[in-house]
């Protein structure tokens, strides 16, 4: 190694030596041995860099003049720098071991990225010292010495290393370190001696009493960087007080929280309320609780409540019966083992429970039965009402002495004389013929309906009504005088004129009427062939009975499709009857009947059957008539307050609709007589949609016994009693609470229930419903 | 439908729906969270009869049925009930047991929603998911050749300005003369567009009031919020929180007199009044607050009855024409806060909005110009307005701009945007794509209902029933019972998130293009787009 130093111009022939011709003369001095390098920068990039070919051997570099960028940068452990002056940008770049004294100021970017060695500045330094350093554990972490004060942003990104900013001449300066250091900082440690109000505290902690430790690693090597700058004697002066001196130190990643924000929570209360007033921005507009609530709520905050609507409408079996007997009330009463109550409950509403109900009636009450909606059979009434013919009497209310004079002793006037009977007024029937029964007991065939069950019924009521003429027909004067001596009069005088039609011949033809009333009685006569014109109920139950008596080729003639169904149209196809359509009669001869189309159809007999009307000769002017019928309210009264009109005379219709009208006329007068009102009927009937049928056999066919009827009742509407809602409901919140005797209710607990309407999905009756709750305000 | 097979025109099946509930019978507790939490009743329980033929082998003996029945959760499917695709089911079932899905097809529902002669209305946005923004890229990336800013490390003043700037000579006459200087505020460019008490619950009204109070007081972003039609709280009118609040004016008047009456207890002037005369999800159209919405506390603050319905007529009554309209609206407010407060109007976009734009440049009291696209939020429309009527914002807005500059105003009348920004979550890219085609600033509303509250709505046709008050995650709803799920607090918090992160975001577009003390507006030879037609429209590059 030699001992002499060798001296480097970075100015020759008064031209500025390369960069890159520097470097090679400093590496080829070095590789010759020598260890002392005096170097005259002229603005030189890096010298006293990259020395490695000392092979770790002490190489001392004297810069003078004005040295350039990144003096020492990539510097070697073994190469020490010594700038006589100030030093340029990046000052010890990427220093991996060198040690470098700047005997003034270094501008920016000091330290910049280096991972060992120490860099000692007399001065100053510029903006971003001490950035990107890091510290590798192989070896001694970096250090950097500034006498005075640092530029901005110092120690950015700074992972490891440490830095002493002494801050001497800077002591009036706020910050010694600048404008925001530490932004990025994760590693090593600043020592500072000044003021710095702020650094980025994201990333660096402030250590205000130095501890221990790094007090005494500050003592020791302050004192080794003020020998080297030689300021030895401030020493004492920079050493005297531990509380001159702050620390900053990169947080540790958990310790990193990013800016601490106060908490909403903390801003609503101390903020937010504090300037608007309790309950914030509308706390003034509504004392409404407003707390968060959940998504699954219970009582008042459900948006929908289930109520048990028992009841509450009408079985669309009850709905369409034209008697508005509870149908649906009776099989429950059967499945409930009170047969006989069930069978009771019919006379309530009608006289004629068996002959009609099981019978004569087309039964409405089946034709809209809920199962029919899903192709199940409909529960089969008449079974129920062939048995009502034994069924006992309705307790009668205490007696009103009120009397009602009732014209007419058919379905209809039977009907209201029974009910208000049952009310406990005295009805007194007048009849023109000579039985009681009208129609049924005149026309319809014997086929459909046995005498016996007909009688029975007709017995029951002749029991029990005491005051009924019969052949007792009626005149205008006669109607006048039963207006002074009754409370009302009901008209239920049927239909018994039959109607013609204006053809050549109509003399020629009987009425179904007449034929049907003399068939009954075992005295009609037909020829074999026979044709009926008007091919209704009444013309198919006139073919029927004209092929008993022995007709073999029976025709019915309707100018329109014909509208007979039932068992009279079945009857009539039974016999063979041959239906035709549209046609229309010309003329009736004495063979047979002429069409308008020409075609002639040979007749022994003819029976015109196009209707009957009202024969009304008695009825006083000012009662109102329309079409040849009594004009009536919904309650059956005429423009005669005291008068009422039932059945066919007012307009025609089934035997069900009849009986009903005398149902519904004395319920009329029964509340006039009392000040009552009945409710039950007026109810509306339940949307079938809300029935589950799906709890029944898909392959029910029908059934014959009672008991099996009432078990395939789906109870549209009331209460079976199943408990399925109480099982259904997720929350166990519906409970069934006995009333007393046999009643009881199923009540819902607010508190419990979600709304969640399970219980009204599940219910096979439909009476569980979901409504919206109240508004809450 | 009728198990008999009845059908009418209208009846529909699960296939013909455009949400189907996908049901898990296996998983199904039956706990009935599903059918309590569905905002539309779309489901319920239903019963179930099931067969099950017991074939002995060897048929020796006579085969059985077995009838059994079973409940589960059904979907209904007539048009008033069909399900919205909301979620909640999903959200509530604690077996993971139900969920809607979209139908493979286009629905049949959309022929029969419009039963009794109505035509659909819904909330929401127009439904396509497509957006012209989100194809914008920022493509000038100035490593070396600007100073590159790191968006971490720098500060950056992401700060717009909403006032009429007077240029310069004008400026320092009416300086020395001690003339009226145009009242100019310094906001960030997101603005929480006008969504109104009434269209917005309790809750979430003051969630979002309560988010933007805590952006301006704990961290100091200068971030306004518009109160939409529908009148302001008497509490916030007298608090020092006005300044943050943009008080809107619309055709319903609804709140004014409150407003006024207000006046003389005001701490603060509000940041400015945004006159409405326009909305971009229902342009030319007006706004109808259904009565059942106008419960005691609406009815208070929009100073009419409760329980009555609130038109807001799609035009204000007492304008004539373009120049008086504006001039006089714009004066009235001016004048409310003694020319202190800048006075704007909002339009929805369209093709006349540069005869609006060129009146204003003639009106010296006009602040600024506000556009709503036709991709911008409602509450309640017809669903034909909402598809089908507006104009794309980001033309609509370019054509704006370059319109001031070509008269040299471009730095004089700022002009802001909304409608559809962030649709697809790229709030802070599509807000940046608008400030560099010329926005002094943008203005949400859906998304901050989506991110600051959870809104489940979709341009795919989801949820969208803001209109019937029903809004599951009660941020439309006025009925306590939906409105108390929502937690003010929570959508405060969610604001914020919402607020710094995109300023995060905004920050990491703009830092690469060397800016950090001013918008980029109208730093549009940044923007590129892969559509050379729509390259061309805009006046930006086309890149592959």
């Amino acid at each position: 190694m030699k001992k002499e130093t060798i001296k480097i111009a970075g100015r020759e022939n008064d031209a500025r030596v390369e960069s890159r011709i520097l470097e090679e003369r400093i590496q080829r001095a070095v590789a010759e041995g020598y260890s002392q390098i005096e170097v005259t920068a002229y603005g030189q990039h890096g010298i006293g860099g990259r020395l490695w070919r000392s092979g770790g051997g002490r190489i001392k570099v004297n810069i003078l003049g004005t040295s350039g960028q990144r003096v020492g940068s990539m510097g070697f452990a073994g190469t020490f720098i010594e700038v006589f002056g100030p030093a340029s940008d990046d000052i010890g770049w990427l220093n991996a071991g060198a040690e470098i004294i700047v005997r003034g100021d270094a501008t920016n970017g000091a330290g910049n990225a280096m991972a060992q060695g120490k860099i000692y500045v007399e001065g100053d330094i510029g903006a971003r010292g001490m950035t990107m350093t890091k510290h590798n554990p192989r070896f001694e972490p970096p250090e950097l010495w500034v006498f005075g004060k640092t530029g901005d942003s110092f120690a950015e990104f700074m992972a490891g290393g440490t830095a002493v900013v002494c801050g001497v001449g800077a002591e009036k300066e706020n910050n010694v370190l600048g404008y925001r250091p530490c932004v990025g900082m994760v590693g090593g440690k600043i020592f500072f001696r000044g003021k710095q109000s702020s650094y980025s505290q994201a990333d660096a902690r402030l250590i205000a009493d130095l501890p221990d430790e790094e007090w005494k690693w500050l003592k020791s090597n302050l004192k080794i960087f003020l020998e080297a700058i030689g300021k030895q004697y401030l020493y004492g002066e920079l050493s005297a007080k531990r509380s001159d001196w702050r620390m900053l130190i990169a947080l540790k990643p958990y310790e990193k929280k990013g800016k601490q924000l106060r908490p909403m929570s903390a801003f609503k209360l101390e903020a937010w309320e504090k300037e608007l007033g309790p309950g914030g921005l509308i706390g003034d507009l509504t004392s409404e609780d407003r707390s968060p609530i959940g998504v699954i709520t219970t009582g008042e905050l459900r948006r929908y409540v289930p109520v048990w609507e028992n009841e509450k409408y009408l079985p669309p079996c009850q709905a369409h019966c034209p008697t508005g007997i509870p149908v649906q009330k009776r099989w429950a009463l059967i499945r409930k083992g009170k047969i006989e109550e069930a069978v009771d409950l019919a006379l309530n509403y009608t006289p004629f429970a068996a002959t009609v109900c099981g019978y004569l009636c087309p039964n409405l009450c089946m034709q809209h039965c809920s199962r029919q909606i899903v192709n199940l059979p409909a529960v089969d009434i008449r079974v129920l009402g062939k048995a009502s013919l034994e069924a006992g009497i309705p307790q009668r209310a205490a007696t009103t002495g009120r009397k009602v004079a009732i014209i007419g002793g058919g379905p209809a006037g039977l009907s209201v004389a029974w009910q208000l009977w049952l009310a406990g007024h005295e009805p007194v029937i007048y009849e023109s013929k000579k039985q009681l029964g009208g129609k049924i007991a005149e026309t319809i065939p014997k086929s459909r309906i046995p005498d016996d069950v007909f009688a029975q019924e007709i017995a029951r009521l002749a029991n029990n009504i005491p005051h009924i003429h019969l052949d007792a027909a009626l005149t205008r004067d006669k109607f006048k005088k039963l207006k002074n001596d009754f409370d009302f009069i009901v008209i239920a005088t049927g239909a018994t004129k039959p109607r013609k039609i204006p053809v050549e011949g109509i003399e020629r033809a009987v009425t179904a009427l007449d034929f049907l009333r003399q068939s009954k009685l075992d005295i009609a006569k037909v020829g074999e062939k026979v044709v009926i014109i008007g091919a209704g109920n009444v013309g198919c139950d006139a073919a029927a009975e004209a092929a008993r008596l022995g007709a073999k080729k029976i025709t019915l003639v309707d100018v329109q499709k014909p509208a007979s169904f039932g068992p009279e149209r079945r009857s009539a196809e039974a016999a063979g009857a041959k239906f035709i359509w549209p046609r229309f009669t010309k003329a009736i001869k004495k063979t047979g009947v002429e069409l308008a189309d020409g075609e002639f159809l040979p007749a022994d007999t003819v029976i015109i059957a196009v209707g009957d009307s009202p024969d009304l000769m008695f009825l006083p002017e000012n009662i109102a008539t329309k079409d040849g019928y009594i004009v009536a309210d919904e309650n059956f009264r005429t423009s005669d307050e005291q008068v009422y009109a039932i059945g066919d005379s007012v307009r025609p219709g089934l035997l069900t609709e009849a009986i009903g009208a005398g149902r519904v006329a004395a319920a009329a007068i029964d509340g006039i007589l009392k000040g009552i009102t009945e409710t039950y009927d007026q109810l509306p009937q339940i949307d079938v949609q809300r029935v589950k049928t799906q709890y029944f056999d898909a392959r029910e066919t029908g059934s014959a016994d009672v008991k099996s009827c009432a078990a395939q009742c789906a109870s549209c509407g009331a209460c079976r009693d199943c408990g399925l809602c109480e099982v259904i409901c997720p929350q166990g919140a519906i409970s069934r609470r006995a009333r007393g005797d046999d009643a009881y209710e199923y009540v819902v607990d607010d508190e419990s229930c979600i709304g969640c309407g399970f219980c009204a999905g599940a219910c096979p009756t439909g009476v569980w419903y979901m409504v919206e709750n109240k508004p809450l305000e | 439908m009728e198990s008999m097979g009845n059908i009418a025109p209208s009846t529909l099946s699960v296939k013909d729906l455009p949400w189907q509930i996908l049901w898990n019978k296996e998983k199904c507790t039956l706990c009935g969270n599903c059918t309590s939490v569905c905002p539309v009743r779309a489901i319920e329980l239903g019963v179930h009869r099931k067969r099950a033929l017991q074939v002995p082998i060897g048929l020796e003996q006579k085969a059985t049925n077995l009838f059994s029945v079973y409940h589960g959760i059904d979907q209904r499917t007539d048009a008033a009930h069909a399900c919205v695709g909301c979620g909640m089911c999903a959200l509530v079932c604690p077996n993971s047991a139900i969920i809607p899905l979209r139908a493979d097809e286009s629905d049949k529902l959309r022929f029969h929603v419009n039963q009794g002669g109505e035509p659909r209305r819904r909330g929401g946005r127009r439904n396509a998911p497509e957006s012209v923004l989100d194809k914008i890229k920022f493509v000038r990336i100035s490593m070396l050749t600007d100073p590159a800013l790191d968006a971490g490390r720098h500060e950056f003043e992401l700060r717009t300005l909403l006032g009429r700037i007077l240029p310069p000579e004008e400026m320092l006459k009416a300086s020395s003369d001690n003339g009226w200087m145009p009242p100019v505020r310094e906001i960030y460019p997101l603005i929480i567009g006008s969504m109104s008490f009434g269209a917005l619950s309790p809750n979430m009204w003051e969630g979002l009031q309560m988010g933007v109070a805590y952006l301006n007081e704990e961290i100091g972003m200068p971030v306004r919020i518009c109160t939409g039609e529908g009148g302001c709280p008497p509490r916030l009118l007298k608090s020092r929180f006005l300044k943050y609040v943009i008080l809107q004016i619309a055709s319903g008047y609804f709140g004014w007199d409150e407003i006024i009456h207000s006046l003389p207890q005001m701490k603060e002037d509000p940041c400015a009044v945004e006159i409405k005369y326009g909305q971009g999800a229902k342009p030319g159209d007006g706004g109808l607050l259904m009565w059942y919405k106008v419960n005691k506390l609406i009815a208070a603050i929009r100073g009419v009855p409760q329980g009555v319905s609130l038109p807001s007529p799609p035009t204000h009554q007492t304008k004539y024409s373009i120049e008086e309209a504006v001039a006089k609206m714009i004066q009235s407010m001016s004048m409310a806060w003694g020319f202190r407060v800048p006075v704007y109007p909002k339009i929805s976009g369209t093709s006349t909005a540069l005869a609006v734009l060129n009146n204003l440049t003639r009106n010296p009291y006009a602040a600024g110009l506000a556009i709503d696209g036709e991709d911008g939020g409602t509450g309640a429309a017809y669903n034909v307005s909402m598809d089908h009527m507006g104009h794309p914002i980001a033309s609509n807005l370019r054509d704006a701009y370059l319109n001031l500059v070509k008269l040299g105003k471009q730095n004089e009348i700022p002009l802001f945007a909304g409608g559809g920004i962030g649709k697809n979550g790229n709030l802070a890219a599509n807000a940046a794509a608008l400030i560099m085609l010329g926005a002094s600033g943008v203005q949400i509303g859906k998304y901050v209902m989506q991110a600051a509250a959870g809104c489940l709505g979709s341009e795919s046709d989801r949820c969208n029933i803001c209109n019937i008050g029903l809004c599951p995650k009660g941020i439309t709803s006025q009925d306590a019972r939906l409105d108390r799920r929502l937690d003010p607090e929570k959508v405060a918090q969610r604001v914020v998130d919402v607020f710094l992160s995109f300023d995060a975001e905004l920050k990491k577009i703009v830092a690469p293009l060397g800016r950090s003390t001013s918008l980029p507006i109208g730093m549009s030879d940044a923007l590129g787009i892969n559509d050379a037609s729509a390259a061309q429209r805009l006046s930006i590059k086309y890149v592959l």
